[in-house]
């Protein structure tokens, strides 16, 4: 029963993982843009969270409305710059890595470099579960699993469905011949970058809910974030839910039958093996290649 | 050029070997040598990244995994069990290149490898060490182990400077590595995989033994260079080892100073550690960060291709600022250190090196000679001989799509063939087939007397074969003579690297481009890519060459000139398999024409027989119109 | 336009170091007359009434200000800073003022062996004081020895390990902490009565924490997996898990599975929470929890939930402990609280962490005091003779045979009703402990 119930655990807490991953997936899909600032985006969600949580005694959930506002402007600023500057794949790298430092400096500024924590007085959501049976869902995952779905079904019908979507999806295949057909590319990928920083902000809101913040927390995510984003196929949105779930699971299971130690070995050899025999990731779809 | 190179290393070599008298002369604090070391560790670290991430484009994320092996080998085998440093240090160097192999082996075998997907497999294993450390017993039991100081040679004083000569050793051996790649096949083999990996196997370059080469040089300096840096680290932990600073900052000083040169991750190494040195210590207390993020988001910005190439255009200026800020600091001596000058006058030296520049260098378009007027004009074909090529009941399958079923074509010595057949009948499959680019699923290809099943590309190309791009694809990032000279390299009779490039002259001189030989091929247009493919492909050296619609896109009158290019290589007595859709040249041209159509050999024979077959009428010219509006 | 902002951040940067003065605390000449004992230098003869003059004397060190550990090595900067501040308003050392040239090390142990090498041979400060955590502290060591740099640090655990003989700790476990705790452990739950008979054993494999649960590797020693079933504690579940470890899901569900009367976690700084979080959401409260180093700001803010959580300590202001302590050092503990809040940071209590810098930077005033000299060898000899009276400690002895880790006066507070009040051992309780819950 254990083992289910640490598979259930961190399947949960992957889907956490996966919502990180999603802006990322998208932008690195689509834009060619390799965006650590993305971790930036969520550490600040979080501590907006925190913050307007804490001073005003909004519920944490509402908060995101605030930080997600934020976050598409300043994604979309940092888009816009790395189109006004013709930014390389691996040059975007770099310059994401500096925005991340000193958003990281920043926040520590603002915020100091103390764990700071949501109190159970305005976080009801923390230390709750769902029971079902004798399995218990935590509140805080569980929330991040649904927002994941919805983002991933919502992410998909735009995609999808409407003209921007579809050329975008131009976009991450051929950028010259989506050029020659007329898409505003600039426009578009501004857009993009926005709604990537809004997904960041939900992110980082649903990371408060659950943990104690702390400025260096991006660089504890990098590792697994990549995983999955890798694992469900860069720019695959339904394959990076997939994959957060999958490389959660796997990691909760593996805790419980070898030892927490071992999960990080296990994650990261399944990514190399899904690497060298499925290169395009676990999770094909027809969107993109 | 290829002095001044040398002058530079040697001047690196040398500034190193004079600091210890330095340090003592001036009076300067045993701190110089420890800092000048952990630059040292950097340049290292960074530079061996950069001979295979750099040079050959794979961006590695697993830096930390050698250096980690590197360090981990020190502190455990030195640190815990007491062996000898130097034997610890060796088994640590070679450790990590068995690692580098053991992912090269795995990753550079993948069909479907892409960059990123190579740079996140890296990025996986410092992951798996970490763990393994971890859950192993046996290797540092979980809490970390101190590292003693070793025992080495009392003429070098103190530990400090025994550890500056160690660094010192290291990082000029990383440089000397890089410096000479760069100067010959192995680097060049990696810039032409950097550039177009597939072109680089198709002209005979071995590109999973030199990509092999590469990551094991990288393993190696990185593990030599981790286990020489944990002498100095006192304490050694898995967190505090297999983090993702080593990863990070390799990328961040190889791409700030610039991956195409040798120099460059030095720079970019010897700026970096200067300004997080300074930082720590400047009081800036929460503003650290913020100043190193946002020189690192300008410098990337203002100069995208690396410091190294923005002050190599004016290296006197640049290193004139650098000096006479230090010597003016330096002899003022009124403020700070001499790592407060050391900062002050790399500001300066960046500064110049940004200054605006009132000259362009841009293109200058020459009067060009025409190139026609030195091609020869007589037509006779050659007399048919020896077969080269002898492709038996070929099949292609792609999914359940039949490409090509059964062909049997024979190219023998001096023979132009002529391969026709409307869109998708299977001619460019057959080409990529011949060229060795992809494999068969029935039947058999032998280049003189070679079967191609199991052998490498880059082997078809020494048996003879080279092909040209309908859509041309030269080195980018090489001029058109580095271009040819890369195919001379690695063709059929190799050469080094100077030669390759005087012999260069020769082939662009073939195809009528000699005068553009210095110009990069983004600044010449579709015609010149074209004849530049010509040259490529005939420097290998071919028996039989492989066209592949090389006049797609041209006007008349480059059509005219392509055809008397064709024309002289075949004289030259290679044979040649042209594919075309004009079917006017390819009857002017050809000794023999052969006609696909559905991935089937519908007809083939002298030009005007086989033009006259009913069969090819109905086939290929109904569809004729329809092809070439394509 | 973009090059100019480049080389004035260059320059800025470059600048920022304007010979080693910005970072660096001058005492004011400011003459401040204190009554009863001078805490700083506890045998200090020059001190008292006048106020310092001539060269300052400079103290280097690193902390953690940015990265990982950033967030104690704030509490370690604020409580060193007061000290500085304070010993200058004294008279400062040998009549000389004290600066304190502080760098951050951003939290990185691989820039400690360069950072003290500049302090030590660059910057010539006089003296020096160790970096924060145990593997910065056994970093920065090679480089002291190398220089014969007396080293007082605030925070190594890993006692078996700091060899040097000039390394003094401001904070000790005693010399075998892998013993020391479970001992202490084991005799509070003995007082229990019969409460816990089973426990689990929940690891961090970081050097610190992994020594006290396992001890070292290559050494057989009693630690705490094999002293509690000594004692009579069954360890039900023993779980390791690597540092950084977010996932306490899977660990809560196998605590549940073990049904263990107390879990151990012998980790670092959030850890426990995230632990009590799953465990409260799988519905498993053991009835008596401890945790090793936490954070303690974070679990105050958890409740109910965290109620009755016990843990180690070498001080907590706790209102009868405060009653006998020299009014001086109240002083200090509210100024301290005070500068922590003026910082913005949210748990501002003078406790452990702040107690073992300022025993640190006490011992090291005492030496020099006692040396009367910036002479290391002196100054070694010195504490070595004489020991040092600790003001978070009392009066300590330092023998090398011990690696200078003097007994420990470790005692184990708990959470009640909101607070950190110590427990055990009884003759120093604040408060009984609470009674087991379930």
């Amino acid at each position: 029963m254990s083992e289910l119930q640490a598979a259930i655990f961190g399947a949960l807490s992957g889907s956490l993982f996966a919502v990180m991953a999603l802006g990322l997936s998208l932008l690195w899909g689509f834009l060619k843009i390799i965006n650590l600032a993305h971790f930036g985006m969520v550490l600040i969600g979080a501590y907006l969270t925190f913050e307007v949580a804490t001073s005003t005694g909004l519920d944490p959930l509402l908060t995101v409305v605030i930080g997600a506002a934020a976050m598409f402007v300043l994604g979309a600023v940092v888009q816009a710059g790395f189109e006004r500057w013709q930014v390389s794949e691996f040059n975007s790298l770099l310059i994401s890595y500096g925005l991340l430092i000193i958003t990281v400096q920043v926040v520590s500024n603002v915020w100091t470099a103390d764990f700071q924590r949501m109190g159970t007085d305005v976080n009801p959501y923390g230390a709750n579960s769902i029971r079902i049976g004798a399995l218990s869902l935590p509140l805080p995952t569980l929330l991040a699993a649904g927002f994941a779905v919805v983002l991933v079904v919502a992410g998909k019908l735009v995609l999808e469905r409407t003209y921007a979507g579809r050329a975008l999806q131009a976009f991450g295949q051929d950028r010259e011949i989506a050029s020659a057909f007329g898409i505003d590319h600039r426009k578009l990928s501004i857009l993009l970058a926005g709604m990537a920083g809004a997904t960041a902000a939900i992110a980082g809101m649903l990371h408060a809910l659950g943990e104690s913040l702390h400025p260096d927390a991006p660089f504890e995510w990098v590792g697994r974030v990549f995983a999955i984003v890798i694992l469900g196929g860069i720019g695959n949105l339904t394959g990076t839910l997939y994959a957060g779930l999958l490389v959660g699971a796997i990691s909760g299971l593996t805790a419980a039958i070898w030892s927490p130690s071992a999960s990080p070995f296990v994650v990261f050899s399944m990514v190399v093996l899904a690497l060298v025999f499925r290169p395009t990731g676990l999770f094909p779809s027809k969107a993109v290649h | 050029m290829r002095n001044r190179g040398w002058i530079g290393l040697a001047l690196v070599a040398v500034g190193l070997a004079v600091v210890p008298l330095l340090v003592e002369v001036l009076d300067l604090s045993t701190f110089y040598l420890v800092f000048l070391s952990g630059i040292l560790f950097w340049t290292a670290q960074s530079t061996s990244w950069n001979i295979l991430s750099g040079y050959s484009g794979y961006f590695s994320f697993g830096q930390g995994a050698f250096y980690g092996v590197g360090v981990y080998s020190m502190a455990v085998l030195f640190g815990r069990h007491g062996l000898d440093w130097l034997v610890a240090l060796a088994i640590g160097g070679l450790l990590a290149m068995l690692l580098g192999l053991g992912i090269g082996f795995v990753a550079f075998r993948l069909r479907s490898l892409r960059g990123e997907i190579f740079a996140l497999l890296t990025l996986a294993v410092p992951f798996i060490l970490a763990a393994l450390v971890r859950l192993s017993d046996t290797i540092d039991g979980g809490q970390g182990i101190v590292v003693p100081v070793p025992e080495f040679p009392e003429a070098l004083g103190s530990f400090q400077s025994f550890f500056y000569v160690c660094s010192a050793v290291v990082g000029v051996f990383a440089l000397t590595v890089a410096f000479v790649m760069e100067r010959t096949r192995y680097g060049w083999a990696l810039f032409a995989v950097r550039d177009d990996e597939a072109v680089a196997e198709g002209l005979g370059v071995p590109t999973f033994r030199h990509k092999m080469i590469a990551i094991a040089a990288n393993g190696l300096i990185g593990g030599v260079s981790g286990a020489v840096f944990g002498l100095n680290l006192g304490f050694i932990s898995v967190e505090g080892t297999f983090n993702l600073t080593v990863p990070l900052f390799v990328i961040v000083m190889s791409v700030l100073g610039g991956r195409n040169h040798w120099a460059g991750p030095m720079l970019g190494a010897v700026y970096i550690h200067t300004l997080q040195n300074r930082l720590a210590d400047s009081g800036f207390e929460g503003w650290s960060l913020i100043v190193l993020g946002g020189i690192l988001i300008l410098l990337v910005v203002l100069a995208p291709e690396g410091l190294m190439a923005r002050m190599r255009r004016r290296p006197w200026l640049v290193s004139g600022a650098l000096v006479a800020t230090l010597l003016g600091l330096g002899l003022w001596g009124g403020w700070g250190q001499p790592v407060d000058w050391l900062a002050v006058g790399l500001a300066a030296a960046v500064v110049v090196a940004f200054l605006p520049s009132k000259r362009r260098s841009g293109v200058t378009a020459r009067a060009r000679p025409s190139a026609a007027e030195r091609l020869y004009e007589d037509e006779t074909p050659g007399e048919r001989g020896r077969p080269l090529v002898v492709a038996e009941g070929v099949t292609k399958d792609f999914g359940g799509v039949h490409a090509l079923r059964g062909v049997s074509l024979t190219v023998s010595e001096g023979e132009l063939i002529g391969l026709v057949g409307p869109n998708g009948s299977g001619k460019t499959t057959l080409v990529n087939l011949i060229a060795g680019a992809s494999r068969l699923t029935a039947g058999t290809i032998a280049v003189d007397g070679t079967n191609l099943a199991g052998i490498p590309q880059h082997r078809v190309a020494h048996l003879g074969i080279a092909r040209t791009y309908q859509i041309p694809r030269p080195f980018s990032t090489m001029t058109l003579r580095d271009n040819v000279a890369v195919a001379i390299m690695f063709g059929r009779d190799p050469h080094g690297l100077s030669e390759a490039r005087a012999a260069a002259e020769e082939f662009l001189s073939l195809v009528g481009l000699d005068h553009l030989a210095a110009e990069y091929p983004g600044k010449v247009n579709l015609h010149e890519r074209q004849l530049l493919e010509m040259a490529r492909a005939m420097a290998t050296r071919p028996s039989v060459l492989l066209l592949d619609e090389a006049l797609a896109g041209l006007n008349p009158v480059e059509v005219d000139n392509a055809v008397r290019v064709v024309r002289r290589i075949h004289d030259s007595g290679v044979a040649i398999v042209f594919v075309e859709h004009v079917l006017r040249v390819v009857n002017q041209l050809a000794t023999r024409i052969v006609v696909l159509d559905h991935g089937v050999l519908l007809a083939e024979g002298d030009p005007a027989a086989v033009m006259s077959d009913p069969a090819v009428v109905s086939a290929y010219l109904g569809k004729e119109g329809h092809a070439r509006s394509h | 336009m973009l090059s100019v902002m480049t080389a004035l951040l260059l320059v800025v940067a470059a600048c920022g170091d304007g010979g080693a003065e910005s970072t660096t605390t001058t005492g004011g000449g400011a003459t401040t007359t204190q009554g009863g004992t001078d805490t700083t230098g506890g045998q200090s003869t020059t001190t008292s009434a006048a106020g310092p003059s001539g060269d300052p004397i400079v103290v280097g060190g690193t902390l953690p200000l940015t990265g990982g550990l950033s967030a104690t090595g704030i509490i370690h900067q604020i409580a060193g800073q007061l000290f500085v501040d304070r010993l200058n308003e004294a008279g400062g050392l040998l009549g000389r003022p004290v600066e304190w040239n502080l760098i951050d090390d951003t939290s990185d142990g691989a820039r400690i062996a360069e950072l003290y090498e500049q302090l030590i041979s660059q910057d010539a400060v006089d003296l020096i004081m160790g970096p924060y955590a145990t593997p910065n502290i056994l970093a920065a060591m090679p480089v002291a020895e190398r220089h014969g740099f007396v080293l007082p640090q605030h925070t190594a655990v890993l006692a078996p390990a700091l060899t040097y003989e000039c390394q003094f700790p401001g904070w000790s476990i005693g010399p075998a902490p892998n013993e020391f705790i479970p001992n202490q452990l084991a005799d509070l739950f003995d007082s229990m009565d019969g409460a816990v008979s089973t426990v689990a054993l929940v690891t961090n494999e970081g050097g610190s924490t992994s020594f006290v649960s396992y001890g070292r590797p290559d050494v057989e020693e009693p630690s705490t997996s094999t002293i509690l079933p000594e004692r009579g504690y069954e360890v039900v579940a023993d779980i390791p898990y690597p540092i950084g470890n977010t996932e306490w899901g899977p660990i809560a569900a196998s605590l549940q599975d073990a049904q263990p009367d107390a879990v151990l976690v012998m980790g670092l700084g959030v850890e426990a929470n995230g632990l009590i979080e799953a465990m409260q959401q799988v519905g498993f409260t053991p009835p008596v929890m401890f945790a090793l180093f936490p954070a303690p700001g974070p679990l105050l803010g958890m409740g109910e939930a965290s109620n009755g959580l016990l843990s180690v300590s070498m001080f907590e202001p706790n209102e009868p402990i405060l009653a006998d302590l020299d009014s001086e050092l109240v002083e200090i503990i509210e100024e301290f609280s005070q500068r922590v809040a003026d910082a913005g940071l949210p748990y501002t209590v003078f406790e452990t962490q702040a107690a073992a810098s300022w025993n640190a930077w006490s011992l090291l005033a005492q030496g020099v005091e006692g040396a009367g000299s910036l002479d290391h060898a002196a100054i070694c000899d010195y504490l070595h003779e004489n020991g040092a009276d600790l003001p978070f400690a009392g009066q300590v002895s330092f023998d090398q045979e011990q690696n200078n880790f003097w007994p420990s006066n470790q005692v184990l507070k708990q959470i009640q009703d909101g607070d950190w009040v110590v427990v055990w051992p009884e003759d120093q309780a604040a408060a009984e402990p609470l009674a087991p819950t379930g």
